[in-house]
């Protein structure tokens, strides 16, 4: 399956990504190379139903009936990794009008 | 090296921790025989991202004191390890060989580690690995490229190339690594050492950074088949931080190792097609079951049709959970924030783009492709039912042999820049590694002997799922069998080679 620039340009975007001309190119490329190997799955003839049941069905509710109310991380801990903090709050930039470079 | 270590870094794990719990030999002596060995290796190999050695000799001066006051440091007393970078340690950086977590210091530690501590282990450092465990080389790496210790031209493997390399130049006796789709076993075998890819959910994930999280697992890279099977009695068991760790009991793994593997039965999976084998390869896997069946075990041909579609269906589900594991690095809570950004929207898109490295794009891009609109059910939704077709023919297959052997890696190791600029040939370097990976059964690569050019190759041996003690017996076997010495040459080094020129 052959990916365009534009086809590119709207993954990145779902992705948070900002990709250069270069790299749009280059990865239209590398990833429609990649998304053909891949489509060698649609010659398997997939039965209605048959996905199976998750590896260790059960052992998750054994988890829960041994789960503890414990305390997590301290927020001065937690905030010590942030690149930006201020009076207890994670800081960013402003948010208005900021999606896509709209106004 | 030869049959009997005579330098102190060249004994097992196993060796040192009972000479220390005995008082035979101090952990100083021991943590100093380690960076002594780091210090005359490490300028041929990159293999560490940061060095500890004032912690290293400080922990193992309390291991000591420990052992004057009468108490036992743990089965693992003394022994030197390395950690892949994507382990989190209290108070040290975790880079996960990326920019993007520039500046992060770690608030907590892995229970892995802590778990590795209690035994009584010592840090020695953060080893190097490709940029968020994505890749087959270790040449994703945003800070350094990782040389093979068997010869400097080549790629250790990856992801876990850093801690392989450690291992088997003998700068550490163990290494802990991350295993998605082989990135413990494809470098141990390229390394010439052993990798271990437990059963998932045998061994917690807490403090590991997530790649992908239905298959991801941490587990031991060893130099000896008993020092990789007393690792993970360690790491393994249940842990109130992992909902996701199993609560089955953990089996003593060194108990019946030596039991030998008469009257086994060792599957081979029929549909593999090896004729794209490099000869020495295909040589060295055909001379790997003749000696299980010296050793006394049975081949058995099995049956798992879509071995095939392992790559393509691991490709889907793993670049799937990444692009949502991956969209915490935003820039605001932790780690790398540009500085252009005037706008939050900027700010994700701009601390993403500057903090991750190419292949780290990629595989995010066709993650959040596969799980597009239009797209999730031909990509997504099929790779998910392939693999749950795939895990009934492993599990139908595994009900009629022990363990399924299949070689680890398509070929030795590949030189540096080889495969750089072709992820999909990098891709395929994962073909045996994958099916273990995806289906969640318990898988060891064991050193099979060396190619034409003195290249290590490996046995990769797959069980049933929580069933590791019959993996480590049947390697265990194999390991006695081949009679392996882990004695890296480090050809290319200052332009010399052969032995002559190991450090």
């Amino acid at each position: 399956m052959a990916l365009t620039t534009d086809d590119v340009r709207k993954i990145a975007t779902l992705a948070r990504l900002r990709l250069s001309p270069e790299e749009e190119r280059l990865f239209a490329d590398q990833l429609g190379k990649i998304v053909d190997y891949i489509d060698q799955l649609q010659k398997y003839e997939i039965e209605e139903g048959e996905a199976g049941s998750p590896f260790l069905a059960g052992e998750h509710e054994a988890h829960e009936a041994i789960d503890e109310i414990r305390p997590c991380l301290p927020r001065a801990e937690f905030l010590a990794n942030a690149p930006a903090a201020l009076d207890g709050f994670l800081l960013v930039p402003e948010i208005k009008g900021s999606d896509h470079h709209g106004e | 090296m030869g049959n009997e270590p005579n330098e102190l870094w060249e004994l097992p794990a196993e060796e040192v921790a009972r000479q220390v719990r005995a008082g035979e030999r101090s952990a100083v002596a021991v943590t100093e025989a380690a960076l002594a060995r780091t210090a005359r290796v490490e300028p041929l190999l990159a293999a560490y991202l940061a060095l500890y050695p004032d912690a290293a000799r400080a922990r193992a001066a309390e291991i000591d004191a420990r052992v004057a006051a009468g108490e036992d440091p743990g089965p693992l007393a003394g022994v030197p390890v390395a950690l892949k970078d994507n382990l989190n340690v209290q108070g040290f950086p975790v880079t996960c060989g990326s920019k993007i977590l520039q500046g992060y210091v770690a608030p907590y530690t892995a229970t892995a580690v802590a778990r590795l501590l209690a035994a009584g282990a010592v840090i020695l450092g953060r080893a190097n690995m490709d940029e968020f465990a994505m890749g087959s080389s270790c040449e994703n790496s945003a800070f350094q490229k990782t040389r093979n210790p068997w010869d400097l031209r080549a790629v250790p493997g990856g992801s876990s190339g850093g801690p392989a390399a450690a291992v088997a130049a003998g700068s550490v006796a163990l290494a802990l690594g991350s295993d998605t789709g082989g990135s413990i076993r494809q470098p141990a075998a390229l390394c010439g050492v052993v990798g271990v890819k437990p059963t998932w959910s045998r061994v917690s994930r807490y403090g590991l950074v997530a790649f992908a999280s239905s298959t991801d697992q941490i587990g031991p890279l060893a130099r000896t088949v008993r020092d990789a099977a007393l690792t993970l009695r360690v790491l393994a068991g249940a842990d109130p931080n992992d909902a996701t760790s199993s609560l089955l009991p953990v089996d003593d793994y060194l108990e019946g190792i030596e039991a030998g593997i008469a009257g086994l039965k060792i599957g081979v999976i029929q549909e593999i097609d090896d004729s794209g084998l490099p000869e020495a390869a295909r040589r060295s896997f055909r001379e790997s079951l003749d000696r299980l069946v010296a050793a006394g075990a049975e081949i058995v041909p099995v049956s798992v049709p879509t071995v095939d579609a392992a790559v393509a269906v691991y490709y889907v589900i793993a670049t799937s959970e990444a692009s949502a594991n991956l969209a915490r690095f935003d820039g605001v809570r932790y780690g790398r924030r540009s500085q252009e950004a005037e706008s939050l929207a900027d700010l994700y898109l701009d601390s993403r783009s500057e903090g991750f490295g190419p292949e780290v794009k990629r595989r995010i891009m066709l993650g959040t492709f596969a799980l597009s609109s239009g797209y999730y059910d031909a990509y997504y939704g099929r790779a998910k039912a392939v693999l749950d077709r795939m895990r009934r023919e492993l599990e139908r297959a595994l009900g009629d042999v022990d363990v399924i052997a299949t070689p680890t890696t398509p070929g030795a190791a590949f030189r540096l820049g080889e495969k750089a600029d072709d992820p999909l040939a990098m891709y395929l370097s994962d073909v045996y590694t994958t099916p273990a990976s995806l289906t969640g059964l318990p898988a060891i690569a064991v050193p099979s002997g060396a190619d034409d050019a003195g290249l290590p190759l490996s046995l990769q041996l797959t069980a049933r799922a929580f069933d590791e003690a019959t993996m480590f017996r049947v390697a265990r076997a194999f390991e006695r069998e081949v009679g392996w010495q882990v004695a890296p040459r480090f050809v290319g080094a200052m332009g010399a080679t052969g032995a002559e020129a190991s450090p």
